[in-house]
């Protein structure tokens, strides 16, 4: 029994010897690994000797202290570099940004379905792809850079950059830095951008807007009206295009939206310039749109984003109140009734008598 | 004026004629267009809820959905107009009892039910040709009718609506049409169902409506009064 004892312990001492050694060896071989692969310094300084202005931009970066420059420049391992062909810069960056999806996969695929895309496809090699707005070198963190985001965008849709600085969201973002108002991919998107005219992105409209008022905290914050959205969906248009969004079936029907009413890039405050007169004038021209013979009797159809009172809107709020009344009471009296004639039918009332 | 057809069959059982082929004819096409609007139209009213949500897919759509709930709700309101037209002609004419139209009786019919159900009255009201509940189902589905139709029509041309009404019409005629359209449904649902399918003295079926035939038997049991006027000869016996 003892000697058995004897025996292990003398194994045990030989056994973390061998222990030993094997963790120093792998702490000596992870640390040269680490060295030669993480800490970009080593091979990028040997970029930085040619490239040094791309190499300073690129340490600030946010792909600074992670990649190499091989990573992306995987075709340019050896010195001197193997000599290739290109028609210009352009098509070289188009070549290149390939390479974005070897770790951005969901964003480089969702950008395969954007309108750029198509545009890039059907030949326009001006339109957007990955380093037109992130940059290249120089790529920063997205979210950091909000009110960067309308530079971005500008570079190529100045008119339209114009414009919505005029607008009460661009104007609030321009002139007091606000950080609640829409930029450009708040509607738009970033990567997947749909066609401005593409069926489901009017027919979705009403929840881009809806993001923000739809939200009861923020509207109030700036004392907008909290009943835009409900008010909308109770009405005609808004229930149909919520119909539209929810169905299987594809709607080509472009029934009003948000923008149909309140301009796209152009919205201005309602509260600016105008009397009641106007404001509903307005609206006449709106309805116009679509229905073509309107009248301002027709118009006013559109009971505002308001729920319908005694005061602003008397018929419609009778009729309301008028079966949200009666739809009860009927159907509690018929129900009664049938459970009044089952329980003397099985002449149970007779013992009331008795 | 005429009393209704007695028909003595090969039995020697007895029926009488309780409605002409028109109002039997008049009654299929209801249930036809109630059922076609109600499908097409409910899902629109109820589009969160998800089996609603469904079957607006199997429909195919919101747009065919209203092609199809617009080109009912049309022959539907052609239906409702004949049916006016042939009562307006029938008063004018004196050819038609309006032996639906409620009347101070039929009050007094419905509190002495009451009592009779909670054990106050040893026996039911003696009803005519139509009872009160059969009156309120009638009354109910036809003003249902009327309001349907009238706010389908503003629904479908809200600017030729509005060049005779002011605007509002057209978001009290949504309010009007999506809730009446409920009531109705629900009315048929609960009221007609129970009366026609349900009540113990009906059940499984109550088949009149479709054969145009009550026997002899039936009537004296739900319509003595008519009854008694029909075979007057039963009653001194």
């Amino acid at each position: 029994m003892l000697n058995v004892e004897i025996k292990n312990r003398k194994l045990d001492h030989r056994k973390i010897k061998y222990y030993i050694m094997k963790l120093l060896l792998s702490i000596f071989i992870s640390s040269f690994t680490l060295s030669l692969m993480g800490e970009s310094s080593v091979l990028n300084d040997s970029c930085r000797n040619c490239h040094l202005p791309q190499d300073n931009t690129f340490h600030s970066s946010a792909h600074g202290p992670k990649l190499l420059c091989t990573d992306c420049h995987n075709d340019y391992g050896g010195f001197p570099h193997e000599k290739r062909h290109f028609e210009n810069k352009r098509q070289y960056s188009l070549d290149k940004v390939k390479t974005c999806q070897r770790c951005h996969y969901s964003h480089y695929t969702r950008a395969l379905d954007s309108v750029h895309y198509v545009q890039l496809k059907a030949g326009n090699l001006d339109a957007a792809m990955c380093t037109d707005c992130h940059g290249h070198h120089d790529i920063k963190r997205p979210g950091a850079t909000r009110t960067d985001i309308t530079k971005r965008c500008a570079k190529c849709h100045d008119d339209i950059d114009k414009v919505y600085r005029q607008s009460i969201h661009g104007s609030a973002m321009a002139n007091e830095n606000n950080q609640d108002v829409p930029v450009c991919t708040d509607c738009h998107t970033s990567h997947e951008i749909k066609e401005h005219n593409d069926s489901s992105f009017h027919i979705n409209a009403y929840k881009t807007c809806g993001r923000c008022h739809g939200d009861q905290e923020k509207m109030e914050r700036y004392g907008l009206n909290t009943n835009i959205l409900t008010s909308y969906l109770d009405d005609f248009h808004g229930a149909s295009n919520r119909i539209y969004s929810q169905q299987k079936q594809h709607s080509e029907k472009l029934i009003a939206a948000c923008y149909d009413c309140h301009g796209v890039h152009d919205i201005k405050s309602k509260k600016e310039s105008q009397t009641h007169e106007e404001a509903r004038a307005k609206i006449v021209q709106m309805c116009k749109k679509c229905h073509l013979n309107a009248t301002p009797s027709f118009s006013n159809a559109w009971l505002s984003h308001y729920p319908p009172t005694l005061k602003s809107a008397p018929l419609v709020w009778l009729v309301k109140w008028f079966y949200r009344i009666m739809i009860p009471l009927a159907i509690i009296g018929l129900i009664l009734h049938i459970l009044l004639h089952i329980w003397r039918a099985s002449s149970r009332g007779d013992r009331l008598k008795k | 004026m005429h009393g209704p057809k007695i028909i003595h069959d090969e039995n020697g059982k007895i029926f009488i004629e309780r409605f002409s082929l028109i109002r039997r004819i008049e009654h299929i096409l209801i249930i036809l267009a109630f059922l076609i609007l109600a499908i097409t139209g409910m899902p629109q009213k109820f589009y969160e809820t998800a089996w609603l949500g469904d079957l607006m897919d199997l429909i195919g759509g919101l747009d065919r959905a209203r092609t199809i709930h617009h080109l009912t709700g049309i022959l539907f309101s052609i239906q409702l107009m004949l049916h006016l037209l042939y009562i307006v002609i029938g008063i004018a004419l004196k050819k038609i009892s309006l032996s639906l139209l409620p009347r101070m009786q039929d009050w007094r019919d419905l509190s002495s039910s009451i009592k009779y159900y909670f054990g106050y009255k040893k026996t039911p009201p003696q009803y005519d040709t139509f009872d009160y509940k059969q009156k309120f189902e009638y009354v109910s589905i036809l003003s249902a009718a009327i309001i349907m139709s009238i706010s389908g029509i503003v629904l479908l041309a809200p600017v030729f609506a509005t060049t005779f009404f002011s605007g509002q019409i057209v978001p009290a005629a949504r309010i009007a049409h999506s809730n009446e359209a409920l009531l109705a449904i629900l009315l048929i649902l609960i009221w007609h169902i129970y009366g026609a399918h349900f009540a113990p003295e009906t059940f499984p079926m109550d088949k009149t409506i479709f054969t145009g035939l009550i026997n002899k038997d039936d009537l004296k049991a739900k319509h003595p009064l008519e009854y008694n006027r029909l075979f007057p000869e039963d009653k001194k016996n």
